[in-house]
């Protein structure tokens, strides 16, 4: 798989949970900035995290 | 009242006019007219303390209260700041488009907007969904969600989707960072990654959260839809107050 498509399936994968979560807690869909620090979680230092531990 | 357009908006924009326009002061604008109004429509609780506009709507749209920041001076006005303050053309260009864009998607609702003060006070309404910002936020949300604004909303989201370039790498690195120092000083303390997934942000938080209210509204509660001018007529819209007597 390239690079594209894996950054694609990244944030494919970010918005079904955010939006799973958001249906179960929809508090989570009022703040902006908890959608913003929730992607930046979920494509970039998550993702930074297990590159360093694997 | 719009719960996603706010969001989506400046991505078409940005897909329109290019390197003219800047992303973060057309998302600044976007938003700029509910950061201090918001919060005070729905209410908040500090320490036990309930803090709420008596009267939200008039609050949130009319005069006295905040509605002049849904008006087209308001963007003139701040733009004229941001000019005078950074010399960028591009970032109060920018701020001004973000800000009428705002004021005039909020014109759709029953409530409308003062969109020519302070030269007259009347609303301009189109009327095409309820003003439910009154009530609580989840009536709002559900009412919303099942009337012609999550439409609206969704014309966004569709655009978005069919204009995927703008949120592409490349078009991160060819358009969007050249026109905007905001980007190479982020890019100081940030990855590449990071800085896309900044840029990228709003347009995921706008399309995700009207695909999860829809699905709250309609799978998880039973909001029924109606699409008659001005509805649902299930909740009780706001409009604009009277025009007192001359």
């Amino acid at each position: 798989m390239n690079a594209a498509r894996k950054t694609l399936l990244a944030y494919l994968t970010a918005a079904a949970v955010y939006i799973a979560l958001g249906v179960i807690l929809p508090e989570l869909l009022l703040s902006w900035i908890v959608g913003v620090a929730y992607l930046l979680l979920a494509v970039w230092l998550v993702p930074a995290l297990v590159r360093r531990v694997g | 009242m719009s719960w996603s357009a706010h969001d989506l908006e400046p991505y078409a924009i940005q897909r329109y006019l290019g390197g003219r326009v800047a992303i973060v002061p057309l998302l600044v604008g976007s938003y700029s007219p509910d950061l201090a109004t918001k919060w005070f429509v729905y209410g908040i609780s500090i320490a036990g303390v309930e803090l709420r506009a008596e009267d939200p709507a008039r609050f949130h749209r009319d005069w006295p209260g905040m509605g002049f920041t849904h008006s087209l001076t308001f963007g003139v006005a701040v733009a004229a700041l941001i000019l005078f303050l950074t010399h960028s053309r591009v970032w109060a260009l920018s701020f001004v488009i973000g800000q009428w864009l705002h004021a005039i998607t909020d014109a759709f609702d029953t409530v409308g907007t003062m969109l020519f003060f302070p030269f007259t006070t009347e609303h301009v309404a189109i009327g095409a969904w309820a003003y439910a910002g009154h009530l609580d936020r989840w009536t709002d949300a559900g009412a919303y969600f099942s009337s012609w604004g999550f439409v609206m909303d969704g014309v966004w989201v569709v655009y978005g989707l069919v204009a995927w370039r703008v949120l592409t790498r490349s078009y991160f690195r060819e358009t969007i960072a050249p026109a905007d120092p905001f980007w190479r000083w982020a890019g100081r303390f940030l990855p590449e990654v990071a800085l896309l997934a900044i840029y990228r942000a709003s347009f995921f938080y706008g399309t995700t959260r009207w695909v999860a209210w829809l699905i709250w509204a309609h799978v998880v509660h039973d909001y029924p839809f109606d699409f008659s001018w001005g509805g649902p007529d299930w909740v009780a819209a706001e409009h604009p107050a009277p025009e007192a007597p001359r």
